[in-house]
């Protein structure tokens, strides 16, 4: 199948259409901050102002708080109610090659050994609709770990902004079958398939923050024992989480039970490394020092994850380091250790 | 539970409580629904989730032997919500349970082996589920060595085990306290030294260890003089757990998952860790 686009202004009919028989997600910035929420019938416009959105996409599929199961006691004793995710078909549009691709990484830990059922059945059940990247932010360092802001195998649908009209290619099975079910698609030529590349090819140019993982593995590994390097990098951190709370492959948990004895819920609850409970035991804690937790989360995402997973935890959105407030920058840290 | 939700807990009711020092309890435990029962087996040396429910879940090991499944145990020492919690629980009280989970000791490695088990207060939980394993399949192994310290007379958990153990012909048996008082007439000091007076040979053997981390540490060195290789000494480690099965990602040392490449290690394995966090 080859190129089909859509002019932008048919947006909105096409959601409404989609939205009729599954949970439609778009970007959007009702809630203060940008993330993608059910499609209202109305804002079908992320395409003009969004780059990428504040919370990423594994909310949708691993939620910061959700409920496992519910238990109830009554005459018989206890009584458990699953809570899973209803399974209703889900369609997320807007998705960026970044968080694409970090679906695919938390997909690997969520479905390793032992099948994580929330997360797999939300994921399973839903389509991802890509939009390649025109606008990079200055903030984005996606090049440095093998993505492409203008293109992506992660995702189902790729859409690409031309300008007055979206350009849509189908990447999986579920990509063909959601797009032999849209309306108002025309075939694209083979100039407008050009000019998608242009502009991809251009965002890729105009990404000019870096890390380089060339021999990261051991240089990671020799910067464990350099405590001095940890505490300097680490100084300034507050230790707020927001660094793992934005993060689209940051998959810390905790869980937890709500309400009384006799009727409540276990939840599960986005945690951090970066907190100082997060390991704690009644008689110590391995990470009660902040750079041992700071640490912690650089090795995780650089290296245990890449030596268990064959992938490193992060895709370059750059998330952290627009939301630290202290500007602690991920780019730093690793050219930091590149360095020593 | 139906299905595959590995979060979901069987309902399991409390047969019994035993307490076993000022802070510590033991409790037996069965299926509440027993079709569930003929389903489930473990291994010693693995570990589950446990709740009380509106309390939360806390990890901790099977203390009984899989050989002996009229019933299962575990024990807990008192020192956050979830434990104080548990220490209210009576007879007839339902808690959650899900498991097992973990790596086990590694039975076939320790057959026609000595074993010189060293366990230090409530760490004797994981080793006599092993230990009573071990014994009731007696033949298979050699020489059984135990040895089991407490600060004190009154922190001996598991006082029957010992008792049994003591009976034994085939078990050498060795209870020593750290401070005895006036009506202790057994032996006194640490496990370490009291190690190493009784002198193991390492030859064709095996030592698996379990205690609080400074006994572990110098019953280590102690292993060490004596002629054990890192290859020969088991432990099984404790770490922060909350999912139980590498998800939740808290209970790592270096890319070592506790929980789902443990607990049990050897110690070679724990001294070839990449990251030696701790």
């Amino acid at each position: 199948m080859g190129y089909k686009k859509i002019k932008k202004d048919q947006l909105k009919t096409l959601f409404n259409e989609l939205s009729k028989d599954c949970s439609l997600f778009v970007p959007s910035g009702s809630k203060g901050y940008v993330g993608f929420d059910p499609w209202d019938g109305n804002s079908a416009d992320f395409t003009e102002w969004y780059r990428n959105t504040t919370i990423p996409p594994k909310a949708l599929f691993f939620p910061p708080v959700e409920a496992m199961l519910r238990f109830r006691k009554g005459e018989a004793g206890y009584e458990i109610e699953e809570l899973l995710p209803n399974g209703r078909p889900q369609i997320v549009f807007g998705v960026r090659p970044c968080d694409a691709r970090a679906l695919k990484i938390t997909d690997t830990l969520f479905s390793d050994t032992y099948r994580d059922p929330y997360y797999l059945t939300r994921r399973e059940n839903a389509t991802i609709v890509g939009l390649a990247c025109n606008e990079p932010c200055d903030t984005c360092f996606c090049t440095s770990l093998d993505i492409s802001p203008g293109e992506s195998q992660d995702v189902d649908l790729l859409c690409s902004d031309i300008g007055d009209e979206l350009l849509m290619e189908a990447v999986s099975d579920k990509g063909e079958d959601l797009l032999s079910k849209m309306s108002g698609l025309s075939e694209a030529s083979g100039e407008e398939e050009s000019k998608a590349k242009q502009l991809g090819d251009s965002a890729k140019e105009k990404i000019t923050r870096q890390i380089d993982t060339s021999g990261l593995l051991d240089k990671m590994r020799s910067s464990f024992e350099n405590r001095e390097y940890w505490e300097d990098v680490s100084r300034k951190c507050m230790s707020c989480g927001i660094c793992t709370y934005v993060c689209p492959t940051c998959h810390c948990f905790d869980i937890c039970d709500e309400n009384n004895k006799k009727d409540g819920k276990r939840v599960r609850n986005w945690d951090s490394c970066k907190f100082p409970l997060f390991t704690r035991m009644p008689m110590e804690n391995p990470r009660h020092e902040k750079w041992r937790r700071i640490r912690q989360r650089y090795h995780h995402k650089f290296e245990y994850f890449q030596m268990n997973f064959e992938t490193i935890a992060c895709t370059g959105c750059g998330r952290c380091i627009r939301e630290c407030p202290v500007n602690v920058d991920v780019t730093e840290i690793i050219g930091g250790i590149q360095a020593l | 539970m139906e299905g595959d939700n590995v979060y979901l807990p069987h309902v399991m009711k409390i047969e019994k409580v035993i307490r076993e020092t000022q802070n510590i309890k033991t409790f037996h435990f069965n299926f509440k629904d027993e079709s569930q029962k003929s389903k489930f087996s473990f291994k010693s040396g693995q570990f589950a989730e446990y709740s009380i429910f509106g309390e939360g879940e806390a990890t901790f090991c099977v203390s009984s032997s899989p050989t002996r499944m009229d019933y299962l145990e575990f024990s807990v020492m008192k020192a956050g919500k979830v434990t104080a919690a548990i220490h209210e629980l009576q007879e007839g009280d339902e808690i959650g349970f899900r498991g097992p989970y973990g790596n086990w000791f590694p039975l076939e490695l320790l057959e026609g082996k000595n074993l010189v088990f060293v366990g230090g207060g409530i760490g004797l939980a994981p080793l006599r589920s092993l230990i009573w394993n071990v014994l009731d399949n007696r033949d298979t192994y050699e020489d059984v060595t135990i040895l089991y310290g407490a600060r004190s007379p009154a922190d001996l958990s598991f006082k029957y085990d010992l008792e049994a153990w003591e009976k034994d012909d085939a078990v050498n048996m060795y209870t020593t306290v750290d401070n005895g008082d006036e009506d202790w007439t057994g032996r006194v000091g640490l496990i370490p030294p009291v190690l190493e007076e009784i002198g193991p040979s390492p030859e064709n053997t095996v030592a698996i260890t379990c205690g609080p981390p400074i006994m572990i540490k110098f019953t280590l060195m102690s292993l060490e003089k004596l002629g054990f290789t890192n290859d020969q000494i088991l432990t099984t480690l404790e770490m922060k757990m909350k999912c139980g099965i590498g998800k939740c990602g808290r209970c790592n040392i270096g890319n070592i998952y506790v929980c789902k490449d443990g607990p049990v290690f050897t110690n070679a394995q724990i001294q070839n860790f990449l990251s030696n966090e701790f």
